[in-house]
């Protein structure tokens, strides 16, 4: 009896220390991601990608662009690569304006020089991730 | 609604205790902000959604900057109107209106002034009981070196988004929608004012018109809590106001599909879409009247 008690008081501590080390610290991405927009934009808008695990298919946010200023959204996350995170951002018609996955590759920011004012979705989605985890910054510039 | 009637009954108490001496404007205000405000019907999400759409009023700044138009200080809210906000509603609000003060301030390179308004942005904070989102320290040493501008802005945008996200988690996103009401009208208030004195200014014209956009977000934030916030009420109705002038502007939009190229990694859009606001300069005059009028019941 006692062992089993010992048992599972391991499998419990093991279980509660992976789920620890699988939570996605989005505000380390984040604050990563902060000095990597290119000089001259200026720093609007953090944003969460978390994916929990591959629970949730899609992370959206949005913002409204304004006419005549140019829009900087990157992605950061552990690694070279972008782990399968992709951004799309779509028009207020939900029509799709851009896409970080472009002729094969899949990049890790996008620059919009804004020409209508309006609500625009930035929205990240996974493909083959395996963290599903992330941050994003927005930065803009005149 | 229980709350909603001891307060109601508060203030008629005062009345009927000396009907002599009726309490003012102020007092009923604050009564009525102490009252506990019931969350409105519609989801902390939904609102959580529709707050984070509002662009920063940085945007505005910037604009008038790159505009080349001067910097006036007679444009922004005095900081020592401090005393004016005794209420917690008046405090966001005021605390949104500062905070575009500031933000105007730090894009012309303003430390000095800059200084005075985050003072009064923490007196607010700290009575809103938000105040942990200022390290003082740090920003008025920031403040001191033009230099350090950057960080200045970061440092304080960072603070606004988190303050919002703050509120929001401890269901006084009310706050949150007033201090970014606030925020939003002060910066249409400083476009109007510059647009005045530069009637020659087509783009700031337009920079009025497209607000249009966001009156709307604004309105339907303030909207969610008309039933259950008397003081809200009260500015939503003001506010639709403002949004019925809006609606006389119309914008128009050309959709073409987009070009790109990759630069350094990064994929470089060309909108190739267009837009067209058609407004009259009578509806400029008669949207800047009511913001006017507005800000000036906000601010004293």
């Amino acid at each position: 009896m006692k062992k089993l008690i010992f048992a599972l008081g391991i499998i419990l501590v093991t279980t509660s220390f992976n789920k620890a080390l699988a939570q996605c610290d989005t505000e380390k991405h984040v604050e990563a991601c902060i000095p990597k927009l290119q000089e001259g934009y200026t720093f609007l808008k953090s944003y969460s990608i978390d994916g929990e695990g591959g629970a949730k298919k899609k992370v959206e946010y949005s913002y409204v662009f304004t006419k005549g200023a140019t829009y900087q959204v990157l992605i950061c996350n552990d690694g070279q690569s972008t782990d399968g995170i992709i951004l799309t951002l779509y028009d207020s018609n939900r029509k799709p304006v851009a896409s970080t996955k472009y002729e094969g590759s899949t990049l890790k920011a996008i620059a919009f020089p804004c020409q209508v004012t309006g609500i625009y979705y930035i929205t990240y989605t996974f493909e083959g991730s395996t963290n599903y985890c992330g941050g994003s910054v927005l930065g803009f510039k005149r | 609604m229980k709350n909603t009637l001891i307060g109601l009954l508060g203030i008629l108490f005062l009345f009927a205790c000396d009907s002599k001496k009726k309490p003012s404007a102020d007092e009923i205000s604050g009564i009525l902000d102490s009252v506990r405000i019931e969350e409105p019907a519609i989801s902390e999400e939904v609102i959580s959604d529709i707050i984070q759409q509002i662009p920063s009023p940085l945007e505005i700044s910037t604009l008038l900057k790159e505009a080349e138009t001067k910097y006036d200080k007679s444009h922004l809210n005095d900081p020592e109107n401090l005393s004016n906000y005794n209420s917690n509603f008046k405090k966001a609000l005021a605390l949104g209106v500062y905070g575009t003060d500031l933000g105007y301030t730090n894009i012309y390179g303003q430390n000095q002034d800059a200084l005075f308004y985050l003072n009064s942005i923490k007196s607010l904070a700290d009575d809103l009981s938000i105040g942990q989102f200022f390290d003082i320290g740090t920003i008025k040493r920031l403040a001191t070196n033009s230099k350090n501008l950057d960080s200045l802005l970061l440092i304080t945008t960072k603070n606004f988004n988190s303050i919002n996200a703050y509120l929001q988690n401890q269901k006084r996103s009310n706050l949150s929608v007033l201090l970014l009401s606030g925020g939003w009208l002060e910066a249409l208030y400083i476009v109007s004012k510059v647009s005045e004195k530069n009637p020659g200014n087509q783009q700031l014209k337009e920079t009025i018109g497209e607000q249009k956009i966001i009156m709307d977000n604004v309105a339907l934030l303030l909207s969610f809590y008309v039933d259950n916030d008397p003081n809200i009420k009260d500015l939503a109705k003001r506010f639709a106001e403002l949004q019925s002038e809006f609606n006389k502007i119309e914008i128009k939009t050309v959709y073409r599909e987009p070009t790109y190229e990759v630069v350094d990694g990064m994929l470089v859009v060309k909108d190739n879409s267009s837009s067209e606001i058609i407004m009259t300069d009578e509806n400029i005059v008669a949207i800047r009247t009511m913001v006017y009028e507005i800000r000036n019941n906000i601010i004293n």
